[in-house]
């Protein structure tokens, strides 16, 4: 039984960023232990992994980094659960570097980079929901890729500047020219000299035309629900915006039936669909 | 000998009238399922579905099951037979509803049948009452001249071992189990949300039907139902693997009440024995 | 190749395949039957109607450990379960369910990643089918001929078997079955009226009905798809349903499992375990978020599944008739009548 699906690979902590003032997202850089498990482990921008702890469980997260960066691998994770307690996330968190779990992956579809290519992208992202987000705007900017697609314009928003993921990464954007980063927060402080309002407001001053045009857009619910809107009144088509869905997840691989969208599973055909692909699913999520 | 049609009959009628009149917005009782020994639990919530319910003998269903399903205040009208009443007044002692709220048809039965085995249950896995104990509206004869099954009797052998005997044989039957939970959901009582069985933290029991976690799931159900349990049998006969789960019920409720002097679910101006303390309770409890 | 044996002798085979390997056969528990590995060859009974349980367990265990491991430790220092599994016979599976293998080697063994547990299970089995006694009565869950399965099908098994008054007739399949059948000597030589009374025991079997409507699974799928917003339909439909697991534990098609690590005192198995889309924290989030909160929304999960989703993803009915949800339904549940009824809805 070479090659089990169901058992992890082990990778080491090499590296922790502590991203928000409130401390329960951090992003964990993993190298892999056995060069094998590196080579096979390919992935693009949009899939995800189990990221395993035994005695605690595993749990599916987006992947962070992009296929671009050589050597390592990195998720960033929150410390989750008010109802259902994180255990994996948790105890990931009280982990330090040089620490060792196992990852299983990569799974799932990804952002679709040949129906992107050639097309102006706008990434939308809300808070914590911007990791996979990341990865493709990584994989975008990378000098053997960039020239592969047009214009790309990021609007991404937090609540406070305090919850913003990948600080330095954001601040780096802003001094290229080509990649328009438009960065947002619910309510700024006193330090805070950008941008202040909701993302869907911020899309429809900022949002490009819809012509040969894709948004790709990740958030909290409630920033998807105001947000589509101002992308179908842009002209945008359903075919034209695509997001990320989430369901809670065992086996990754299609095989544990949980989650299941009507007859897709979002594990395996997903998680990465268009609002035209949505709305042929039943409303079960 | 219970006239089963006639029952069926008064149900309807009742049933018909209480909609029409809007005393109730549903009718807990029983309906046709896809054949005649297979009734099942039924809702009629229009004047139209009354004509789907049925009562035959193998009507066994506690339909106080279904009373925590509605909202708080819904007015309901409900069929009961002796533990199902027993059922009834237990969750209005717990405060889970409201007696005002309710309208109870009271069912005097004997002779049910378990579909599944065709077996008479009357006292082996229930109470062995046949008149219901609380009842607005009786829907037929009360059984009287009739000496009633002992509910405890069917303890004999089981209490005739020994400690160890009786580990062992818990061991056995609950290795059995599968995991299913249809005895809880079948219980009337078990309306905890989460139950304790389904947190993950902290995680009681493991998930597998293995011991300890069938051990777990199963000792503590049982020991959240001492003094709860209004002995209606319907974890057993839902059990797919026939764990004999009404000895430990029964065992406990009579402990319970040789030491409280009182019958879970007899009284609706009762409180619910292990709430309520009493100066002259028995300290048996704490031998 | 057919071979015959007494009944009565049904022990002695059972002796037999018990040296080449791994026997599940039927036998008697307190009120029902079910399959187990027989380690008396005595126990092997075959005076049963069907099982409590699928035989699905052969393949697809309650609990599959995967791997073995001490808390906080490298990962190299865990121990995965490796399946070296002897030749295995799984003994008097009735014809619908044998029919339930296909279905789910769809899932497991075809599409995408393929499942090492199952695969390896599957392959080291050799199915003896058995034709349902066609001079009894049916029972009346059953429903088998509503998705074209017959009391006598062969179809699937790699030896099938018929009873013949006090005897069995055992009939090669599959070459696997063939290359068995061979080697039983236990088992006398058939005659040509054996041989008769085979052929016309299958032919029968076409006549001995169960429950019936005509469903094609294109049409079921799409009729089902068009009511999912039908909350009246599916309310009623639930209104008994106490969201228990039993019929989801007891059908030979249902595959959902949990992943669980267990841990005592340090040590630990993760293993996977059968789970249930009826029960509530099914689809519960780390979130708090959970799209299937009413009972109702989980019952039309459940009938959807096998009669719109797996035939949207595989192309067939996920459902073998065997009527064992809705014998085992501690509230008479009966998914041929939602069907019929979502026929009409």
């Amino acid at each position: 039984m070479s090659n089990n699906p169901y058992i992890p690979m082990p990778v080491q902590i090499a590296k922790i960023i502590d991203e928000v003032d409130t401390h329960d997202i951090k992003t964990f850089r993993f190298a892999f232990l056995n060069k094998e498990d590196e080579k096979n482990f390919k992935y693009m921008p949009g899939q995800f992994a189990e990221l395993s702890i035994y005695g605690k469980g595993e749990s599916p997260i987006g992947i962070a980094s992009s296929p671009t960066q050589q050597g390592f691998v990195e998720f960033t994770v929150q410390r989750a659960g008010t109802v259902v307690p994180g255990l994996v996330t948790s105890a990931l968190h009280d982990m330090s570097e040089g620490g060792e779990i196992g990852i299983r992956g990569p799974m799932g579809n990804s952002w679709p980079i040949e129906f992107l290519e050639k097309k102006n992208i706008v990434v939308v992202g809300g808070g914590f929901a911007f990791t996979t987000l990341r990865s493709l705007i990584n994989y975008m900017l990378h000098k053997d890729n960039r020239s592969r697609f047009g214009e790309i314009t990021v609007i991404y928003g937090a609540r406070t500047p305090g919850l913003l993921l990948y600080k330095d990464e954001l601040a780096a954007w802003e001094t290229r020219d080509d990649i328009k980063s438009v960065i947002t927060v619910d309510k700024g402080d006193d330090n805070w000299k950008g941008r202040q309002g909701f993302v869907p407001a911020v899309c429809k001053e900022v949002a490009p035309s819809p012509k040969n045009t894709v948004a790709v857009i990740c958030g909290p619910p409630i920033m998807i629900k105001f947000t589509l809107p101002v992308f179908f009144d842009l002209g945008f088509s359903k075919e034209n915006i695509l997001t990320s869905l989430e369901m809670r997840m065992k086996c990754g691989i299609g095989k544990c039936g949980r989650c299941n969208v009507g007859s897709k599973y979002v594990c395996n055909d997903g998680p990465v669909f268009s609002l035209a692909e949505l709305e042929e699913l039943p409303r079960d999520f | 000998m219970t006239d089963f049609k006639k029952i069926e009959e008064n149900l309807k009628t009742e049933a018909g009238r209480l909609l029409k009149e809007g005393l109730v917005t549903v009718v807990l009782s029983y309906g046709k399922g896809f054949d005649e020994n297979h009734p099942m639990p039924y809702a009629a919530k229009t004047i139209a579905d009354v004509e789907n319910i049925v009562f035959n003998q193998y009507c066994n269903y506690n339909m106080a099951r279904y009373l925590v399903r509605y909202p708080q205040g819904t007015k309901i009208a409900i069929a009961v037979k002796a533990a199902d009443s027993r059922a009834v007044i237990q969750l209005i002692q717990e405060e889970k509803v409201k007696r005002e709220n309710l309208v109870i048809l009271g069912i005097p039965v004997q002779g049910m049948k378990n579909p599944k085995t065709g077996e008479v249950i009357d006292s082996k896995t229930t109470c062995g009452l046949y008149n219901p104990v609380l009842y607005d509206i009786l829907l037929g004869e009360e059984v009287h001249g009739q000496k009633n099954a002992l509910p405890y009797e069917v303890l004999a052998e089981y209490e005739a071992m020994d400690k160890d005997a009786r580990w062992e044989f818990w061991e056995k039957e609950l290795n059995k189990c599968i995991r299913c939970y249809a005895c809880r959901k079948a219980c009337p009582m078990c309306y905890c949300d989460p139950c304790f069985i389904d947190q993950s933290k902290p995680k009681w029991a493991d998930k597998a039907p293995q011991s300890p976690g069938n051990m777990m799931y199963h000792l503590t159900r049982f020991h959240h139902l001492a003094g709860r349990c209004i002995d209606c049998g319907e974890c057993s006969r839902a059990c797919p693997v026939d764990i004999p789960l009404y000895l430990f019920h029964k065992k406990v409720a009579k402990e319970c009440e040789e030491m409280f002097n009182q019958k879970a679910g007899m009284s609706i101006e009762d409180k619910p024995v292990l709430v309520d303390f009493r100066v002259e309770d028995s300290d048996k409890i704490l031998e | 190749m057919l071979k015959k044996t007494a009944i009565e002798n049904i022990s002695q085979l059972a002796a037999v395949l018990m040296e080449k390997g791994t026997l599940l056969a039927p036998v008697k528990e307190v009120s029902c039957h079910n399959f187990a590995e027989i380690s008396d060859p005595q126990k092997v009974d075959l005076k049963f109607y069907n099982t409590l349980m699928s035989p699905k367990s052969a393949f697809f265990p309650h609990r599959e450990d995967f791997v073995k491991y001490k808390v906080g430790k490298p990962l190299s220092e865990a121990e995965h379960t490796i399946l070296n599994l002897k030749p295995a016979f799984l003994f008097g599976v009735r014809p619908c369910d044998v029919k339930s293998f296909e279905i789910m080697d769809i899932h497991f063994n075809a599409a995408g990643i393929i499942d090492p547990y199952w695969r390896a299970r599957r392959e080291a089995t050799t199915i003896f089918g058995y034709a349902y006694d066609i001079n009894q009565p049916v029972d009346s869950a059953d429903f088998y001929n509503t998705l074209g399965i017959y009391a006598a099908d062969p179809e699937g098994s790699d030896i099938f078997m018929v009873k013949k008054d006090k005897e069995l007739l055992l009939k090669s399949i599959t070459p696997k079955g063939e290359k068995l059948l061979a080697e039983l000597s236990a088992l006398e030589k058939a005659s040509s009226g054996d041989e008769k009374y085979y052929e016309d025991y299958i032919k029968k079997g076409k006549d001995y009905k169960t429950r019936f409507t005509c469903v094609d699974s294109e049409v079921i799928a799409k009729k089902i798809e068009s009511i999912f917003d039908n909350t009246d339909f599916w309310t009623k439909m639930s209104a008994a349903c106490l969201s228990c697991g039993i019929c989801t534990f007891s059908c030979p098609n249902c595959y959902c499992f949990d992943i669980c690590d267990d841990t005592l005192f340090g040590k630990g198995t993760r293993s996977r375990v059968w789970d249930a889309c009826m029960f509530t924290d099914f689809t519960l989030e780390a979130s708090g978020h959970n799209p299937r909160t009413q009972v109702y929304q989980r019952l039309r999960q459940k009938v959807s599944h096998k009669y719109s989703y797996h035939v949207r993803k595989y192309g067939v009915i996920s459902c073998v008739g065997c009527g064992r949800c809705t014998r085992q339904c501690p509230v008479n549940i009966d998914i041929y009548s939602i069907i019929e009824a979502a026929l009409k809805a």
